[in-house]
């Protein structure tokens, strides 16, 4: 079953997502097959693929893919991985599942492909949820890390603002005017389970899960509008403290290790990136260039803290190290570029840019390579956040 | 004599309001910004507050329309300068209106709404609104109106008076607004 015309776009579809993929992660270019014929080049297995033909395109690994479309809207999908140089097959996959998840199987083969041939986990499979406007009001949308499959997880018709994933993925943290106050929720990402888990006086804002999904940081201002960072513990709701400045204190986001907490601080007169350890209470001022600069986001790596900084009237992302020793402007565009948010590997970052006319989210390498829009139409797109593998 | 036999029971309600506000609806844009002329915030002096969950509820305040000409001419919205949530003359100016005209009509609670220009970050301008709002009710209780009268939210830059990317659009932005109810 399934028409002819049919199967070649599955197919084409298929073949895209995974080289967009494989192209995205920067470790592979794709060589254009289109100048050779398929059908007499390559089968699927070993024994049907003309490695010589091969080796004179300069292809170094090969993926061969094919399908049957067994009953309705169910496929069954081969996909190999063969060396090319020396003719090897490396791995190979058999997924069984609906038409309808056609990028699902082809992200999970990319993130085979990644596995057996770089050693790391692939992020191909991982989700970015986002707050989108729609004519003045803001709600959070999930899609997956290439904008692919957008689908909408909050509907309050109010302020819904700064999603934050909790380490495993199950959970979204957000702020929330549906109550009349900027408000806490938790809210399961995949059911319809929500819970308020902070409603002080003030703003309840700026969540960031601890990366043993133990508490959340976030910023409260009961103390005569003055805002602090603190913590809240999720299982009896106790806060504690960690800022203690009259300067506004916003913004926190955890190292990898739970050990520290970066943060802006307006204490020197501008808002700027602060570190805190928490273990001894030192706060260490970490930029030091332009007039403002906001919105921290500690790489899962540790090596990194990505961060929006002002310089020549514009936003652009950069990045720094946890001493301040080093730092780079990862962006240059012509718009605004803000809300920094990091894949899960530390490899990749995901923006929002208005470099188009338009607030829309954009994904790059960590290096400030490959950076390419990933959502279209609709309101203005913006708070990013790169789910957890 | 009868005795009247209550109920043991306690039933819990948990209400949950869905609260739609009616400002402008105008999208958000974001576009080039000049360096900031002014640099620096100003030293508050540090107050301890209590631990409080809400005080008073921010819902049921009402716009104050052009129309209600004495109520329009006494709750002004004070405006402020970039990345500032200090008090300028003007504004301290209409505070004293706000506060005389509060002192005079006792049953009368008001909301302050915070909010910011475009230009920034998200989270931090939800903290500055947040500051611009309290200036002015620290202002006020001084003046003497009780605190348990004023109210505080902060939008931050989510909901712009004007939806203009130039300095004349950002200024009228910069501003406390002032609900009553």
């Amino acid at each position: 079953m399934g028409q002819e015309p049919d199967r070649k776009n599955l197919s084409s579809k298929m073949a895209r997502v995974i080289s967009e993929d494989l192209e995205f992660s920067g470790f592979f270019r794709i060589l254009d097959s289109s100048a050779i014929d398929d059908d007499y080049l390559v089968g699927l297995t070993r024994d049907k693929i003309r490695w010589d033909i091969l080796s004179i395109i300069g292809a170094e690994t090969v993926v061969t893919g094919g399908f049957h479309i067994s009953s309705a809207n169910k496929i069954t999908a081969e996909l190999r991985l063969f060396d090319a140089v020396q003719g090897r097959f490396i791995t190979g996959k058999k997924y069984e599942g609906k038409i309808d998840d056609y990028r699902l199987i082809s992200h999970r083969f990319s993130n085979e492909i990644f596995k057996k041939l770089t050693g790391v986990e692939g992020v191909f499979n991982t989700k970015t949820a986002y707050v989108k406007n729609t004519a003045g009001k803001k709600d959070i949308y999930i899609m997956d890390y290439d904008g692919s499959d957008s689908k909408r997880i909050t509907r309050y018709s109010s302020l819904t603002l700064s999603p934050a994933w909790s380490p495993d993925g199950e959970k979204i943290a957000f702020t929330c005017y549906k109550d009349g106050n900027p408000d806490l929720y938790i809210k399961d990402v995949y059911n319809a389970e929500v819970e308020k888990i902070s409603q002080k006086r003030g703003i309840n804002i700026a969540p960031s899960w601890s990366p043993d999904g133990k508490k959340i940081a976030l910023t409260l201002s009961l103390n005569n509008g003055n805002s602090e960072i603190y913590t809240i513990n999720l299982r009896n709701k106790k806060l504690e403290r960690l800022t203690h400045n009259w300067a506004t204190d916003v913004s926190p986001s955890w190292s990898p290790d739970g050990k520290k907490v970066a943060f802006v601080s307006s204490r020197s007169g501008t808002p700027q990136i602060y570190c805190l350890d928490l273990k001894r209470g030192r706060i260490k001022r970490l930029t030091y260039e332009g007039y403002y600069n906001t919105s921290p986001s500690w790489s899962p790596r540790g090596d990194f803290i990505a961060y929006t900084g002002l310089i020549g009237g514009k936003f652009n992302i950069h990045i720094i190290s946890p001493d301040g020793g080093y730092s780079q402007q990862l962006t240059f565009s012509q718009g605004n570029n803000e809300d920094p948010s990091w894949s899960p590997d530390g490899r990749f970052l995901a923006f929002s840019s208005n470099r188009t006319g338009r607030k829309e989210i954009y994904i790059m390498r960590a290096d400030g390579t490959g950076q390419k829009r990933i959502t279209h139409g609709g309101g203005e797109k913006t708070d990013p956040a790169w789910s957890p593998f | 004599m009868k005795k009247y036999l209550k109920p043991c029971m306690a039933i819990m309600f948990i209400l949950v309001l869905m609260f739609s506000f009616s400002c402008a609806k105008k999208q958000v844009r974001d576009e080039g910004v000049a360096e900031p002329t002014r640099v620096g915030a100003e030293e508050e002096g540090i107050g301890e507050g209590e631990l409080e969950e809400s005080d008073i509820d921010t819902t049921g305040f009402k716009e104050i329309s052009e129309s209600e000409e004495d109520l329009a001419a006494v709750f002004k919205d004070i405006h402020f300068d970039f990345d500032d949530f200090s008090l300028r003359p003007q504004a301290k100016t209409i505070l004293n209106g706000v506060a005389e005209w509060l002192l005079k009509n006792t049953s009368v609670q008001v909301l302050i709404e915070g909010h910011c220009d475009e230009r920034g970050t998200n989270e931090y301008n939800l903290a500055l609104g947040e500051r611009r709002a309290n200036s002015a009710k620290k202002y006020l209780a001084q003046l003497g109106v009780s605190r348990k009268r004023i109210a505080c939210i902060s939008y931050g830059e989510e909901k712009p008076l004007d939806p203009g990317h130039n300095e004349d659009a950002w200024a009228k932005n910069r501003r406390d607004h002032f609900l009553i109810r």
